[in-house]
């Protein structure tokens, strides 16, 4: 018996979450629709396969092309080679939208920092200043230690 | 309660509701199936499980969609596992599936457990 309960573990572990498929499942269908717990599964199963089936496309991609990272692109194509035309368009927008936010943040952090170090060296200066110990501001690239008296 | 994320805004349907996140299936275990599937597949973009997140919930959508459409047909609201292998057979696109549908597309008191050590 425990046996068991453990081989159906590692088999869902191996899987999409059934509580996840199911919500999306549920999403889509009337209000009032309801869904047998073996439709859940074998919708878990299927997607799962769905998965490995277009990595698996995507990845002989990279390996025909020399590269050894599988990134959003050869998913959006491998969706396509596959017959998946709408998901490839809609995936694609996706994945496009994606970047562009990563490059705001990316850019939104650059600019943070910026403003750190600039406000960093007035501070220091203004330190050296009143307190006559002798600082050394450094400057970029600099790998010079700072000394005290 | 997790509040929706940067991405949530992204999703084609208007959104899925805030409390599974930006992204409605787990990027960890999307990485693990990859990665899964074969001896090639040594590295994944970060970004890579992020569009399969988004690819999955379509695929799901769609086979869910065309399920209904043989439970309608059999007068019922439930959605049985028959339903489901019917969409998979009816659909060109999804002929990968039939071999994971057919020998299940009986049953429906056959448990995973069951299939496995059959298939054994």
């Amino acid at each position: 018996m425990d046996r068991s309960i453990n081989m159906v573990d590692q088999e869902q572990d191996g899987m999409l979450p059934i509580a996840n498929v199911g919500r999306i499942m549920k999403q889509i269908l009337p209000p009032r629709a309801k869904i047998s717990r073996e439709a859940k599964q074998t919708m878990q199963e299927c997607a799962t396969e769905f998965l490995s089936f277009v990595t698996g496309e995507a990845s002989d991609k990279c390996h025909k092309e020399n590269r050894k990272t599988v990134n959003g692109d050869d998913i959006c194509w491998a969706l396509s080679a596959l017959g998946f035309d709408n998901h490839a368009q809609a995936t694609t927008r996706y994945l496009h939208k994606y970047r562009e936010a990563e490059r705001d943040k990316a850019a939104a952090n650059n600019q943070n920092t910026a403003h750190i170090k600039s406000h960093g060296g007035l501070q220091v200066a203004q330190q050296n200043q009143t307190s006559n110990l002798e600082f050394r501001v450094l400057g970029k690239g600099d790998n010079s230690l700072v000394t005290k008296p | 309660m997790r509040q929706p994320g940067r991405y949530s805004g992204l999703t084609m349907c208007g959104g899925i509701s805030g409390r599974t996140g930006p992204h409605s299936l787990p990027l960890a275990r999307i990485k693990k199936i990859m990665k899964n599937s074969g001896e090639d597949v040594k590295m994944i973009s970060g970004e890579a499980p992020i569009v399969f997140s988004k690819a999955c919930e379509m695929f799901i959508e769609e086979l869910t969609r065309r399920s209904w459409m043989t439970t309608l047909e059999g007068k019922r609201r439930t959605v049985h596992k028959d339903d489901v292998a019917s969409a998979v057979v009816a659909t060109g696109i999804f002929d990968f599936l039939v071999s994971l549908v057919s020998g299940s597309c009986c049953s429906e008191d056959i448990t995973l457990v069951e299939i496995e050590t059959l298939k054994s």
